[in-house]
């Protein structure tokens, strides 16, 4: 037979494009057609009408079979409700669960910042550039070798007014080469000019650096966006500062920042942040070796701590996303692995669903549907299954977004969280796609076997049993990892809520104020404001005591402090400073092991009083020895009155000494917390709380009215967060390996109906029958288990090392969550063989 | 098969879905034989390539407008054997109904623009 002409054999290729069932019906008849039209005319004419005409029938012929197929998928669903419920729900809360994670990792971790060629920018760590005055820091960042430029910055709470009501505003003040050093420029007026710096203490002081940017949000709600905030008068803490630009939208850094003002430097200031832009060429690993260097030449060893960490550098982008970066990895990896569990589980579904057809199929494939035909109409179902699944997962995706937005941290808050971001939207089509693949391939190479053979033979059902038994296998040992490791995380965190911290939380009310730049000026003024507050305070009912201080343990973040002394000898540890007013310990219901507490008699006498806690205290002895005894630091002279426990300051767990002083110029930065002990629900006093602070005086800001206990939970959201979430995927994941396990085990019941039947008539009772399907069903458990223990072992220890707190579990938890899932098996397992029970031979062998 | 409708549902037909049931109206055709008649009939204007021929088989096919005959070899052009086709009880009320309406678009034309001197 001589070969085609080229033609020819181009057009059949292109003929292949059709959909199978069209082309099967008529691919002969149009390669004649063609064949025929070759003998009329050719050349480029004809190929240019060919082409034409597979433009206008191809899509045609493909939206008629696409709608064909989608068709008989929807009746398929529609005959069995319940698996393809079930299959769209485990697929969209898998791929829902993948995406709102995912962009979350894309805001932490892979999305640009809102600064010029972020990856070079870098905060130093422990690193303290020469700060005495402006001259000193600019010099030593202009002669940098391995930085382009550094920049400064530290930040504050402040009184925010000029005109009617005080608020509260986050400020920073900075180098003037803050802006220039991010690549930001002002969208209205400038940034600052080298000659707006000045040198010495505090925030207001008036000066050349009486200017401030305002951020793009304070703009909009001051001066509803208009050009003449510029060279407008703002007051933070009563001090003028003139506006000269405003930041771009979104623009927040540090800190959700709403007010930039240029910095005063003064050498006794340990509170600055140093950024950095590396110079080009220069590695991050040299530049680690640098800065380290730098560092104890700009601060030598003489003038450090004795274990003082030396200086280092970490990226922008890391210090920003801080520990939620490897919690989120560590979440992402949780999500994917129920979306595995997932996918598995419709496999199964799909598979116990195809071999249920394999009948359908062999017919009709005998009635002349071709394999391609059969594979078509299966991808179909897969295609439409991940695509009903994708829709339902983005609707999941927003609730996971939502969720995880409150518990951005506070660096990336002008970050939000979009799904509409092209990299999410883009995971989250690949996700379905994937996942459509993975649960798709398995039934589709099964049911081209059904097809091959034309009906089931034996080995086809023992085939498609292996697999669903190695997918049930898989589910089981993914679950284990995901079981074991909620009960890490749950322990990690119940540990964190229960540790002593040194006070009780229960009915204490805190409500901060700020007495700077109100008229409430003089000290005597501030001490009369707070005894007036605590006076109307006293006088409501169920008020046990009332106090205030300048830092709330666990909740403050900047401390005063530094190395004392006791009686000339000097302490081997730093002490933080807590200034509070009489009463604090009662408020705060902490224990006091020596001596007494502050009193207002206190307040009167012109001794000065100080209270250290257990941590000082051990240092030179018992806390009955240090009673009466003097602590000093500079020109500070305090004498001991009482010993206390330690209290948790820091959130960390690094706490150790602590001195608490009686304070006679309360109010001050960065603003007091005034603490009401009460009885009852404290949540419930709240707004008398703050009604009575308020009543006091009107224009002194009252903010943060909350309990202790809401601020712990606000405290420790991120980590509650984390152990539901895995809570969540395990109770998830579980459900899922059951419904599977369930899924096969009646469907083997109902398939060997037959078989059993035949084996009671031999002798067999139905209790010895359920026995032997109890012992296939469990047998994949058993299979998954051994694994599944093997990668938990793995996963405690990643955990350990991600999750402060997290410790493996004991191998007793790991049989415990093995025998968990077999018994929660075979219960199912019991319940899906009900059947057996009330077969009736005589009927089942009549069919015969 | 989608339940059969009123002959009035699948009108307004496409031009390709008319000529064939058109030509099918004169007797049993194959595919090509169609083609080949409905270039003539529009003088070259309607040149169904085999996509859209086919395509438009299909549908009609399914619309039960037209039904298979036998295959059996076209004695005008070769010994190759062929697929036929004729048209239906139900296609001829179907291209009744559709000219019917061109009918009736016609005479409104006639009365708006007057008659074409040449028709």
């Amino acid at each position: 037979m001589p070969e085609d002409p080229l033609s020819v054999r181009l057009y059949r290729r292109l003929l292949k494009l059709y959909p199978a069932g069209f082309r099967e019906n008529y691919a002969a008849a149009m390669e004649r057609a063609f064949r025929d039209e070759l003998q009329e005319s050719h050349g480029v004419l004809l190929w240019l009408r060919l082409l034409a005409d597979l433009a206008v029938s191809l899509p045609e012929q493909f939206a008629r079979e696409l709608a064909q197929d989608a068709r008989h998928t929807i009746r398929l669903w529609a005959a069995r409700p319940w698996h393809t419920a079930f299959a769209i729900l485990a697929l969209a809360i898998g791929i829902g669960a993948n995406t709102g994670v995912f962009s979350v990792v894309n805001a932490l971790l892979l999305r640009s910042l809102p600064f010029r060629d972020a990856d070079r920018l870098a905060t130093l760590q422990i690193f303290f550039p020469p700060l005495d005055s402006p001259r000193h820091f600019h010099d030593w960042r202009t002669q940098s070798d391995y930085l382009a430029d550094a920049a400064l910055w530290e930040t504050g709470d402040v009184n925010l007014g000029g005109s009617g009501e005080w608020q509260r505003a986050h400020v920073a003040q900075t180098s003037w080469n803050f802006f220039q050093l991010l690549g930001t420029q002002p969208i209205l007026g400038r940034a600052f000019a080298p000659g707006e710096e000045v040198e010495g203490n505090g925030w207001g002081t008036p000066g050349p650096n009486a200017v401030a940017v305002i951020s793009y949000g304070l703009w909009q709600s001051l001066y509803a966006g208009e050009a003449r905030a510029l060279g407008s008068t703002i007051r933070i803490d009563g001090n003028p500062l003139a506006i000269v630009g405003v930041a771009p939208p979104g623009f927040d850094y540090p800190e959700q920042t709403v007010i930039w003002k240029p910095a005063a430097y003064s050498g006794g200031n340990f509170g600055w942040t140093t950024i950095a832009r590396l110079k080009p060429g220069i590695t991050w690993e040299r530049a680690r070796s640098e800065v380290l260097a730098d560092g104890y030449r700009v601060w030598p060893a003489s003038r450090r701590a004795p274990h003082s960490k030396p200086s280092t550098l970490t990226p922008l982008r890391d210090e920003l996303a801080g520990p939620s970066k490897r919690a989120s990895l560590l979440l992402m990896a949780g999500v994917a692995l129920i979306l595995l569990i997932a996918c598995t589980n419709v496999a199964n579904l799909l598979m116990a669903r195809t071999a249920d057809r394999a009948a359908e199929l062999s017919i009709r494939s005998a009635l002349g549907a071709s394999r391609a035909r059969i594979s078509q109409q299966l991808l179909t179902e897969c295609a439409l299954l991940s695509l009903a699944a994708a829709f339902a997962g983005l609707a999941a995706a927003f609730a996971t977004t939502s969720i995880a937005a409150r518990l951005q941290p506070a660096a990336l808050a002008s970050q939000t969280y979009s799904l509409l971001d092209r990299r999410v939207l883009a995971f989250a089509i690949a996700v379905s796609l994937l996942s459509g693949l993975l649960f798709g391939v398995l039934p589709a190479l099964y049911a081209s076997r059904v097809h091959i053979f034309g009906t089931r033979s034996s080995s086809d059902v023992r085939g498609s049993r292996a697999i669903r038994d190695t997918l049930v296998a898989a589910q089981v040992m993914l679950t284990i990892v995901l079981l074991t490791a909620s009960i890490s995380l749950g322990r990690a965190f119940t540990a964190i809520m229960h540790l002593d911290r040194g006070f009780n939380r229960s009915g204490v009310i805190t409500a901060g104020v700020s007495l700077e730049g109100t008229h409430v000026e003089t000290d005597s003024g501030r001490i009369a404001y707070f005894q007036e507050v605590f006076g109307r305070l006293r006088r409501l009912p169920g008020v046990r005591s009332v106090s205030s201080t300048q830092f709330l343990p666990l909740v403050a973040k900047g401390f005063m402090g530094g190395r004392f002394s006791l009686d000339g000898r000097r302490a081997s540890e730093n002490s933080i400073v807590v200034p509070v007013l009489p009463d604090y310990f009662r408020a705060m219901g902490a224990g006091i092991l020596a001596g007494r507490e502050f009193t207002p008699a206190d307040l009167q006498s012109t001794a000065e009083p100080a209270i250290v806690n257990d941590a000082f205290a051990r240092q030179f002895g018992q806390p009955g020895e240090l009673l009466g005894r003097h602590v000093d630091i500079g020109n500070s002279h305090w004498t001991i009155i009482g010993v206390v426990k330690r209290m948790d300051y820091l959130a960390d767990g690094a706490n150790g000494s602590e001195i608490f002083r009686l304070s006679r110029s309360p109010g001050g930065w960065p603003g007091w917390t005034v603490v009401v002990k009460v009885d009852g629900r404290a949540e419930e006093r709240l707004a008398t709380i703050r009604d009575t602070i308020q009543s006091v005086d009107r224009k002194v800001p009252v903010f943060g009215v909350k309990t202790m206990q809401q601020r712990m939970d606000d405290l420790f959201a991120r980590p509650q967060f984390y152990r539901t979430a895995v809570t969540f995927f395990a109770a998830f994941a579980l459900l899922l390996a059951i419904i599977g396990i369930y899924g096969i085990v009646s469907y083997t019941v109902a398939r060997r109906t037959h078989e059993m039947g035949v084996r009671m008539a031999l002798g067999a009772t139905p209790e010895t029958l359920r026995v032997v399907l109890l012992r296939q069903g469990l047998l994949p458990i058993v299979a998954g288990a051994i694994p599944g223990i093997a990668l938990a072992v793995l996963s405690g220890r990643l955990l350990e090392s991600l999750v402060e707190g997290a410790r493996s579990v004991e191998p007793a938890a790991y049989a415990g969550a093995v025998l968990f899932i077999a018994a929660i098996a075979a219960a199912g397992i019991r319940i899906a063989t009900r059947p057996i029970a009330r077969l009736d031979i005589t009927e089942i062998l009549r069919t015969d | 098969m989608p339940p059969r409708n009123q002959p009035t549902d699948l009108t307004p037909l496409s031009p390709a879905v008319f000529h064939i049931l058109l030509s099918l109206g004169e007797g049993e055709r194959h595919g090509y034989a169609l083609r080949r008649e409905i270039a003539q009939r529009t003088g070259g204007k309607l040149k169904l390539g085999p996509g859209v021929l086919y395509g438009s088989i299909h549908k009609m096919l399914e619309w039960e407008l037209i039904e298979e005959s036998d295959e059996r070899p076209d004695p005008h052009l070769d010994d190759e054997r062929r697929r036929y086709y004729r048209i239906t009880p139900y296609g001829r009320k179907v291209a009744q109904a559709e000219a019917a309406r061109m009918r009736g678009l016609v005479q409104l034309a006639a009365a708006k623009f007057g008659a074409p001197k040449h028709a």
